[in-house]
């Protein structure tokens, strides 16, 4: 039976939807401005909206998650994010919990 | 103003206040790295299409400042989605079974505004259905926003469920749909599976043994003659019958066949509510040639005689009510049995109404 490619889509967003944030605040151990942040999760595979990615990176911040902070580079003033305190030890906790499902989901598939 | 500035504005002017120059801060950094980063591929400025073609791919202003709300973004979310659609459906029975009694009470006290009388009852019901689905969708959004969550949406008790089950709509509607799925999750389950053909098995029979008598093959004498007083009255049939002979007769035989698919297709739903729609519009242009006939029968007895005949202003509620205050001659009864005509042909046409509308219901159902 041939495969569905809207419903493929859908099924594959859903899936790497809740991945995302894990992967941002990994990403964010090391400080980043959203475009940079955008591009390196592009170059390990994770394309990301930035209508996504930038409402994320306030919703991250308002939580306590991430620290910013307003810089001059190239000439511009850029936004600059990185992993607060808060979000250090929820990066660890999600990522025993990631690895947890992911070794579930080895022994299923 | 150039073009960033025309869509950060448009952005800004959806943003809260407090948050804007913020957001379109980041925006503009955005907007201005994506412009440079495509620059330095192309190795030129960008013309402005292509400006405007990275606009469009960072998103409309209203998608893009609508990621930036805070607080739910649908008006009923999923928690309160169930209770919002069971109100709906159940509130939109409740409007239509209303409106249904309404119809027939004003068809039957004044028959001769039917047409004004349905399309009111159509633009009333599709207002007022409309009218409550909009409150319950203005009630799920307060919910929504405020965050309230009503206590029976947790604390409920298995005891009070009993409702539900009786005002099932989903029920209702998978009755109406006749569907196998839907039946199959929403309609209790018979522990005795009886065969699915049978119901067209009698349909067909049934209208087998009608097209025999209609030929002339079976022979049923208390339709041809009527006793009055210890005296036969007999029944002959007016113009009308032998005018419309043969397209009785083709119509009968085509409903024959639908019911004898449907005995070795019963879940053939679909093709069989094809094949109804025609059927019924049929049975409809005949049943308004028969009315419109007005004469339908004649009782004779020796050398007294009197028509069964009349037009729709005997659909009367008061004239149904006086019915059996009619004389026992040969006139009185031809008068009862003008009334019992002209019901049953308006008892027939709305169910052919009905039967069209259901059918093309379950094709738009599948």
């Amino acid at each position: 039976m041939s495969l569905d490619p809207d419903l493929y889509e859908s099924m594959r967003l859903e899936l790497r939807r809740g991945s995302l944030v894990l992967a941002v605040l990994a990403c964010l151990r090391t400080e980043r401005y959203g475009y940079t942040l955008r591009q390196a999760l592009a170059a390990d595979g994770l394309e990301m909206e930035e209508s996504t990615l930038y409402p994320l990176l306030r919703r991250l911040e308002s939580q306590g998650l991430l620290n910013s902070e307003w810089r001059e580079e190239e000439k511009r003033k850029k936004r600059f994010y990185v992993l607060s305190p808060g979000g250090v030890s929820m990066l660890a906790a999600l990522t025993d919990e990631w690895r947890g499902i992911n070794a579930s989901l080895d022994k299923l598939l | 103003m150039d073009m960033i500035d025309r869509y950060l504005n448009a952005v800004a002017a959806q943003l809260p206040q407090d948050e804007r120059a913020d957001i379109v801060a980041e925006l503009r950094d955005l907007i201005l790295s994506r412009f440079e980063a495509k620059e330095e591929e192309l190795g030129r400025a960008l013309n402005e299409d292509e400006q405007e073609a990275i606009l469009r791919e960072i998103g409309h202003p209203l998608v893009v400042a609508a990621r930036y709300r805070k607080g739910p973004d649908s008006l009923v979310g999923p928690e309160l989605f169930p209770y919002w659609l069971f109100g709906v459906k159940a509130g939109l029975m409740v409007l239509g079974a209303v409106h249904a009694i309404l119809l027939l009470l004003r068809l039957v006290g004044g028959p001769a505004d039917a047409g004004q009388a349905i399309a009111q009852a159509f633009h009333s019901f599709f207002g007022s259905g409309l009218t409550l689905i909009g409150a319950a969708t203005l009630a799920a959004a307060i919910f929504e926003h405020q965050g309230i969550r009503p206590s029976f949406l947790r604390n409920w008790r298995v005891k009070d469920l009993g409702a539900f089950g009786l005002s099932d709509p989903a029920a209702w509607g998978a009755s109406m749909a006749g569907t196998k799925a839907a039946n199959a999750t929403w309609m209790p389950q018979r522990k005795a599976k009886a065969w699915p053909g049978g119901e067209y098995l009698f349909s067909f029979l049934a209208a087998g043994i009608f097209v025999l008598w209609w030929v002339g093959v079976l022979h049923f004498p208390p339709f041809s003659a009527i006793e009055l007083r210890g005296q036969d009255a007999v029944v002959t049939a007016a113009p009308i019958w032998s005018t419309l002979f043969a397209p009785i007769l083709v119509y009968a035989l085509i409903q024959m066949s639908v019911d004898l698919n449907s005995v070795f297709r019963p879940h053939a739903v679909r093709l069989r509510a094809l094949a109804r729609i025609p059927i019924a519009l049929v049975g409809l242009w005949l049943t308004w040639r028969i009315s419109e006939a007005g004469h339908w029968f004649t009782l004779t007895r020796g050398e007294e005689t009197a028509r069964i005949a009349g037009d729709w202003s005997l659909l009367d509620l008061n004239i149904l009510q006086a019915l059996g205050d009619g004389g026992r001659d040969l006139a009185g009864v031809a008068s009862t049995l003008s009334v019992v005509m002209v019901w049953a042909l308006a008892i027939s046409a709305l169910s052919l109404i009905c039967s069209i509308i259901l059918n093309l219901w379950r094709l738009a159902r599948g």
